[in-house]
């Protein structure tokens, strides 16, 4: 599902050249719940960032889903990122104007995935699905963090999209909270959806079928 | 059903009330500068225009030296060429307001009141028409001859007689210049009970009204055949008398609202701006769930149209209503009616069509660079900046220790921020330059005209009914006390041309004049057919230089005078200055003998001046010296700066209308730019800085940035107040205004902008730094 072929990025600094991966080789099938780990600085980031296509390598190949995405225009990289990749954030970065459910409804909407009078439903759904549908019409600043994020994740699946990255989807949740989230992206992935998360917290990476660690921008 | 993509918006809009309504303020605050500009513009150029056609004004008067019987009239109407006529001489006078004094008087001879042809007036209050011992003022004059409805006045005419006249009641004469500005009274009588030796016909032509020559042949052609015709005049065709004013506060109008506009698209654009930045993290969020660049674009810019058409919503009425209510004080300041106050329609639709895609126009930029923006840094924050230490300016502002450090922070965020920076300086800068051009032309204005007086060295001057010999009036003020010095001097009428010039022959040693000369030189004792013009005379054939002859018609004869000098005065008459004896001369007459005199009193105040001026009008009367006039410097001044008002309203109101403008826009721009640093607000707060800190250092920096606005607004006024200065003054006096920056202006912006900028930045400031530090630091 996803292919990278000696993928390397290097930032531009006014401290000079930095380079934040190097030479990454990695293959992850479809259906993988793939943990990246590694210490702060060491390149996680930037890696999920070059395969949901929010960056773009300095070189080597990439290709996620069969697509090489490297060659894609903005706008069609937005499209296929909205089609293709469910994205996952440490601060849940919800739309603080929108209810749950409309936050959940706008990749749908941006996309034109099913049809307008279907959106509500689907929505409702895949909140039910996580378990906050009771919250669907309130608004992110009125739930708990562990609600925002399983409404993150109900808003990453809007599109039924192949692959999930999350960064850090725990890293602002208490421990209990932690698990619950894992275990619901365990289900997601039985459900052979390949997900790719990064993360630091050892003890819900526990559940994942693989560990992919950084070091220095190079796998380990 | 909407989608969520555009409840997003609609709840941006609601869900952040006080940034909402300060872009709305800011945008309609411009909306409507720009409106009630663009309506008092549109109602007082139409309505200026048709109150005077309206007169249907002559487009000839041929002043004859007798009488006119209605037969020669009717003969005149019957004349090919011409499409009507009418007889009504004009007698000078003056007219008593008590207390020993006069004020010039003309009087309209009408025929019969129920068959005004040409140059129309209409009742305006009290009785019409006439009777026999009655006159009509004309409502603008009323003030001028000190009287009411009813009262008696005494008049005294040209012939110098007296006779009492009630004032029967008021009339409007659209097509004459506002009394109370020329100091003047205009009145109408009945032909029954008043008669003119000298009678003046007036006729409209047929074919086209506006084309000078072609009135000027059938003029001629009238004249020839009537014979007895001493004079045509031909006033300049569709000009009202005092179109040179008019058409100077129209431009200042016209200019002020191009920089209001100006002032207005800046704003919109720090509005944009703001609103922006605070919503980058969003854009990135919605660029990862899948959102084309064009829709997101389509996003913000539905969201600034929005904005937009609230702004309009309040702006445009409220500048229409100002700009009617503008439009009727203008109008009644120049004697004219106002009889449709509404706009024109293409000011409306204009308003409305340029208050959607100005914006829009505005916001297509940033709104494409924030569309485009990489999700990457979009949750960076950093659009579009280097980080601080990368730029010259920079390192170079990173060298400056000696601040305390928390002044050197603000320093440094406001000039790390340059966009924001940028925009803001513009915003108050156009504001700022809009304001100091307007108070620098209206200065300037000042200055010409007490440039002008200081040129003017004499009191009171006195012209007479005909010549007297010099030393006859030398005789008779040599009895008057509070006279000092005095000079004769000479005057006769003239042409160059078809326009009349005055021609003036002071003394040939004067010490009572000293015009500013713009070349060549003043007259000497020993000049003889020589001339100095003033630019009014340049103005009429620009091929006059110095050192070339003027032929001037005097007398229906052609005399040339060798130009030694050009001079620059205010008022904007032609006038050619020749020595008496050269004037004489060319009019027939012997040496010695003097058409006025110009006196030094030794009151010099206006009290002692109206003093003197009785005074000296009865020593001359007493010496068998027919005045025809006498005027105090002093009241021939305020008759020419009342001439400036209406221009002077004009500066004034652009500038107040600036002021608010601008006031509003800055306090938004301020505000807005705190807002934004919220987050770094809560950052300050978290390392100990405490509310009063942070207060402080944000007014520092909202002052850096109003301090920064007030040297660039310095700079911009530069060009704006030379092409004002110098499109202003040619309108109205035929030569460019002297420039000068007034620093009365320059310091009240200056204190202007440092207090909005103070209170706008206090309070959000002080807000920010009392949010708790996890609220601020969480600040979306």
């Amino acid at each position: 599902m996803i292919h990278l072929q000696g993928l390397s990025k290097t930032y531009e600094t006014p401290a000079g050249a930095f380079p934040a991966l190097r030479n990454i080789d990695l293959e992850i099938a479809a259906g993988e719940f793939v943990a990246i780990v590694g210490k702060s600085g060491s390149g996680k980031s930037t890696l999920l960032n070059m395969v949901g296509g929010i960056d773009r390598p300095s070189s080597g190949s990439l290709r996620v889903g069969g697509r090489s995405i490297q060659g894609l225009t903005h706008s069609e990289l937005a499209s296929w990122r909205g089609r293709t990749v469910g994205f996952v954030f440490q601060f849940f970065q919800l739309l603080p104007t929108l209810t749950v459910a409309e936050n959940v409804m706008l990749p749908m909407d941006f996309c034109g995935v099913r049809p307008r009078s279907e959106r509500r439903k689907h929505a409702m759904s895949l909140l039910d699905r996580v378990g906050v549908a009771d919250q669907a019409d309130k608004l992110p600043s009125a739930l708990s963090g562990g609600q925002q994020q399983r409404v993150a994740i109900a808003r990453a699946l809007a599109n039924d999209p192949p692959v999930i990255l999350a960064d850090e989807p725990t890293g602002n949740l208490d421990s209990e909270t932690s698990i619950a989230i894992f275990r619901l992206f365990g289900e997601l992935s039985g459900e052979g959806k390949t997900l790719l998360v990064v993360t630091h917290d050892r003890e819900a990476a526990a559940s994942v079928s693989r560990t992919v660690t950084i070091v220095d921008g190079c796998v380990a | 059903m909407i989608a969520p993509r555009w409840r997003k918006v609609f709840r941006d809009i609601a869900d952040t009330p006080l940034r909402t309504a300060l872009a709305v303020t800011a945008m309609a605050a411009g909306a409507f500068g720009v409106t009630m500009i663009l309506t008092s513009y549109s109602i007082l150029k139409r309505e200026l225009k048709t109150t005077y056609s309206d007169t249907r004004p002559a487009s000839a008067v041929l002043v004859l030296d007798g009488p006119a019987s209605d037969a020669l009239v009717d003969s005149v109407r019957q004349t090919p060429g011409v499409r009507d006529a009418e007889s009504r001489p004009v007698i000078g006078g003056r007219l008593f307001i008590g207390n020993d004094q006069w004020v010039p008087l003309i009087l309209f001879v009408v025929r019969d009141f129920r068959d005004i042809r040409l140059d129309r007036f209409t009742p305006d209050a009290g009785a019409w028409p006439p009777g026999d011992g009655e006159v009509l003022i004309e409502r603008s004059s009323l003030s001028v001859a000190r009287a009411a409805i009813g009262d008696r006045v005494i008049v005294r005419t040209s012939d110098h007689v007296e006779r009492p006249l009630r004032i029967a009641g008021t009339v409007h004469a659209a097509g004459l210049a506002p009394g109370w500005m020329e100091h003047a009274v205009a009145g109408f009588v009945s032909a029954n009970h008043l008669r003119s030796s000298a009678d003046q016909i007036r006729l409209l032509v047929t074919g086209d009204t506006l084309d000078e020559r072609h009135i000027r042949d059938i003029a001629n052609r009238v004249a020839r055949s009537i014979g007895h015709v001493t004079r045509i005049e031909v006033p300049t065709p569709g000009r009202h008398p005092h179109a040179a004013q008019m058409d100077t506060f129209l431009y200042l109008l016209g200019a002020f609202g191009v920089l209001t506009f100006a002032l207005s698209a800046v704003l919109v654009a720090t509005m944009i701006h703001a609103l922006l930045t605070e919503q980058l993290r969003q854009v990135g969020v919605m660029k990862t769930l899948g959102a084309s660049t064009t829709q997101i674009a389509s996003l913000y810019l539905g969201q600034v149209a929005i904005l937009a058409a609230a702004a309009i919503a309040i702006g445009v009425p409220l500048g229409i209503a100002a700009g009617q209510a503008y439009a009727r004080f203008a109008a009644g300041m120049l004697n004219a009616t106002i009889t449709n106050a509404m706009p024109a329609l293409w000011i409306v639709v204009a308003e409305v069509a340029a208050g959607i895609a100005i914006p829009l126009m505005v916001a297509l930029g940033p709104v494409a660079h924030a569309a485009r923006i990489s999700i990457h840094e979009a949750f960076g924050n950093d659009v579009g900046g280097k980080p601080f230490g990368t730029r010259r300016f920079d390192r170079w502002l990173a060298r400056i220790q000696w601040l305390p450090r928390p002044l050197m922070l603000s320093l440094r965020t406001t000039f790390h921020r340059r966009g924001r920076l940028l925009l803001t300086v513009a915003t108050l800068a156009a504001g700022g330059a809009a304001f100091i051009a307007a108070m620098n032309v209206s200065a300037a204005w000042t200055r010409t005209l007490d440039a002008d007086g200081h040129a003017r060295r004499f009191d009171i001057q006195a012209v007479f009914a005909r010549p007297y010999p010099v030393a006859q009036v030398m005789q008779a003020l040599a009895s008057v006390p509070d006279v000092v010095h005095a000079e004769c001097w000479t005057e006769a009428g003239a042409t160059l041309g078809d326009a009349n010039v005055s021609l003036v022959g002071p003394d040939v040693d004067s010490k009572l004049l000293a015009l500013p000369l713009i070349a060549g030189r003043w007259l000497r004792p020993d000049d003889d057919a020589v001339a100095v013009i003033n630019q009014s005379v340049l103005s009429l054939d620009p091929t006059l230089h110095i050192g070339g002859d003027i032929p001037i018609n005097v007398t229906a004869h052609v005399v040339r005078l060798r130009i030694v000098g050009i001079v620059k005065e205010l008022a904007p008459r032609a006038t050619v200055y020749a020595p008496p004896r050269a004037i004489l001369r060319a009019t027939g007459k012997p040496a010695g003998l003097a058409r006025s005199v110009r006196i030094v009193t030794r009151q010099r105040d206006v009290a002692g001046q109206v003093a003197a001026s009785k005074a000296i009008e009865q020593a001359l009367e007493n010496a068998g010296i027919s005045v025809a006039g006498n005027q105090a410097l002093s009241d021939s001044r305020k008759s020419f700066s009342d001439h400036l008002v209406i221009i002077k309203s004009a500066l004034i109101f652009a500038a107040l209308l600036v002021v608010l403008v601008g006031g509003l826009g800055l306090t938004s721009t301020l505000t807005l730019n705190v807002f934004e640093r919220t987050r770094e607000i809560g950052i300050l707060s978290a390392i100990g800085a405490t509310p009063g800190t942070i207060a402080r250092d944000v007014v520092f920096e909202g002052m850096v940035m109003a301090v920064l606005s007030w040297c660039a607004a310095l700079l911009v006024s530069i060009p704006i107040t030379f092409a004002l200065d110098a499109a202003t003054g040619q309108m109205f006096i035929r030569s460019a205004l002297e420039f000068y920056m007034s620093p009365f202006a320059s310091a009240v912006w200056l204190l202007l902008v440092l207090i909005l900028a103070a209170l706008s930045s206090f309070y959000p400031a002080r807000r920010s730094a009392r949010l708790a530090v996890r609220e601020a630091i969480a600040y979306e």
